[in-house]
């Protein structure tokens, strides 16, 4: 066991170290220059600069020294948490990002605990009974949702739900404005403001996410329908009910556990996509603002904290699994 | 429906959609560029669609935003199969190859997507062929590392071996013994990689990231929701419907594709129940 552990935090620091070193590697190795938005398109739509302003501004960068200096300059930046300063908006990248952050986890959270529970629930329901009218259903209507794009998912949720029956609100974190008291009454109002603004958004990842729970969750169950131990739960006289939550439901822990880790990068992606529909003021929001503004020291450094947190979830996923794997020993056999 | 009518259903609507995007620039009444007529017109004669804020025609914008789509699927589809393949029988074949194009495709795979595209995008600029390179530079990780597992498992065989021990050259066996083991998996990878282009250049295009020289159903997306009032013009479902319901019908399309495929492939060898539906995700 501990040395599963020990290899499996081995491959992620490297896989980590990985990250970092292509994040500094992208904008270096990809045509384009710093000084001038569009050369890699072969324009001159950078600044008129002199070129005695030109090298000033390369030697503040870094950019006139070798590319083993230019490492050893970003990583020490990294490692004192400086990310770089944002170029649209005079503020340092990481601050930006911090305070982001808090809107795309909550809404990240909320749609995995959601689409994981939810499509565990609908795939046990359908495999259960393979090839019958509601498995085949629910497996067409998965497979067509699983397809789609989340943005137009949420799309379709806010046309009818915000525009059309204007239920919901139809854009923003929270109403704008809006006055609290002080007082506890004051921010239990603007939970409830705010959780009013992300139902939507979190109902079209979960739309959009449960799909592929639902499919593995019934794949497993259709394969262990006549596996000795289940037929053996039966000849007992136990409940189809105690039967699957008993007996079936811990079986397919183990590959959703597996999928969930999988699915992290794509959920974060949809995330962000989902957050411009509803203009909710996360992460996805300030990279589409950023891409406006051609504001890459932004993207550079969300891809390096999407992809550092991806590894990181994706290093505890396994371990778990490690874990479940060593608590039910034999059993797959 | 029996599952034989199903696939020439689908493969008509697949023909229809192709032949759309060939003839194209004939059908659209306008340059989609062009300012053809008022802004913010309703549907009439003379706008099939109407017109968006700045007076372009929405009905040629829709014919030449699939066919944008249909482009950038087929280009992104080819490049990354090839690669796929590529590297797959390449790091199958040589231990130098492996030990390079495996911990790459693992990295790939490991790291969230969606914002490394922003990144990439980004840094060499919107245009259609960088959208394209980029999303086939990216994307050929998963099936290059199965590809490679079918030609460790070949590579193996006694046949191969019988092969090697009477002097064919590795680019023989390649062709005719590896090559062949792993073309069962070729349609799924290319009906996942179309999905896969289709719906990342949307949404690529929906955050800005289009090219801004030739339009696209994303591009027409992001356009309607740059307009902060758009819910409160009377034209807004014009605007926001066609480009939406063309995406999702390309992407269902491929989606009733490969049920249909895969229900012809269990009629043929007798499977009732259909016991694993993985491949169909995403």
């Amino acid at each position: 066991m501990a040395r599963a552990v020990a290899r499996l935090l081995i491959r992620y620091l490297l896989l980590a170290c990985g990250v970092v070193l292509l994040n500094f590697l992208l904008p270096r190795l990809l045509p384009g220059d710093p000084l001038n938005v569009g050369a890699a398109e072969g324009l001159d739509l950078g600044p008129p600069l002199t070129a005695a302003a030109g090298h000033q501004l390369r030697t503040y960068y870094h950019l006139d020294e070798p590319p083993a200096g230019q490492l050893f300059a970003y990583l020490g930046d990294l490692a004192r948490g400086d990310l770089g300063w944002s170029i649209a908006r005079s503020a340092p990248v990481s601050g930006l990002l911090l305070n982001r952050l808090p809107w795309t986890l909550g809404l990240l959270g909320t749609t995995l605990i959601f689409s994981a529970s939810g499509g565990t629930a609908l795939g046990l329901l359908a495999g259960w009974a393979p090839g019958s009218r509601r498995d085949r259903r629910l497996v067409a209507l998965m497979a067509a949702l699983s397809a789609l794009p989340e943005f137009l998912v949420a799309l379709g949720l806010l046309l009818i739900f915000a525009v059309t029956l204007r239920w919901f609100p139809l854009l923003g974190g929270q109403t704008p404005f809006a006055q609290y008291s002080a007082d506890p009454l004051g921010s239990g109002q603007r939970a409830l403001d705010v959780g009013l603004h992300l139902i939507l958004p979190a109902a079209a990842l979960v739309l959009a996410g449960i799909a592929g729970f639902a499919l593995i969750a019934r794949d497993v169950t259709v394969g262990i329908r006549y596996a000795p131990w289940l037929i053996v739960a039966r000849a007992k006289g136990l409940s189809e009910r105690q039967i699957a939550f008993r007996h079936a439901l811990p079986h397919l822990a183990g590959p959703l556990l597996t999928y969930f880790g999988l699915r992290l990068g794509a959920v974060l992606g949809g995330a962000l996509v989902v957050e411009r529909v509803f203009n909710i003021p996360g992460l996805g929001l300030l990279a589409y603002e950023a891409i406006r503004e051609r504001d890459y020291p932004v993207l550079q450094a969300l891809f390096l904290l999407a992809g550092l947190g991806v590894l990181a979830a994706n290093c505890v996923v396994e371990f778990l699994y490690l874990r479940l794997a060593r608590r039910q020993p034999a059993r797959y056999e | 429906m029996s599952e034989g009518r199903a696939l020439a259903w689908i493969g008509g609507s697949v023909g229809v959609v192709c032949t759309l995007v060939v003839i194209a620039p004939w059908l659209a009444p306008y340059d989609p560029g062009a300012l053809a007529g008022p802004p913010l017109a309703p549907p009439d004669a003379a706008h099939l669609l109407g017109t968006n804020d700045v007076g372009q025609d929405l009905w040629s914008g829709l014919l030449y935003g699939v066919r944008t789509s249909v482009l950038v699927a087929g280009s992104v589809t080819l490049l990354s199969t090839a690669l796929s393949w590529g590297i797959g029988l390449a790091a199958g074949m040589s231990r130098a190859a492996e030990s390079v194009l495996l911990p790459l495709a693992e990295l790939l795979l490991a790291l969230p997507s969606l914002p490394l595209y922003l990144l990439t995008v980004t840094l060499v600029g919107p245009s259609l062929l960088h959208l394209i390179l980029v999303l086939a530079l990216l994307s050929w990780p998963p099936f290059a590392r199965i590809v490679r597992s079918l030609v460790l498992i070949v590579r193996a065989a006694p046949y191969v071996e019988a092969a090697q021990a009477l002097g064919a050259t590795p680019a023989h066996i390649i062709r005719h013994h590896l090559l062949p083991a792993t073309l069962d998996v070729l349609p799924t990878k290319l009906i996942l990689t179309v999905r896969f282009a289709v719906f990342t250049e949307a949404t690529l295009a929906f955050l800005g990231l289009g090219d801004p020289a030739t339009i696209s159903c994303g591009t027409m997306l992001n356009h309607a929701f740059d307009d902060p009032l758009l819910f409160s013009r009377p034209v807004w479902p014009w605007l926001v419907l066609p480009p939406a319901a063309a995406i999702v019908l390309l992407v269902l399309l491929t989606v009733w594709f490969s049920q249909a495929l895969e229900g012809r492939r269990a009629q043929a060898t007798h499977v009732a129940v259909p016991e694993s539906t993985s491949s169909k995700v995403s």
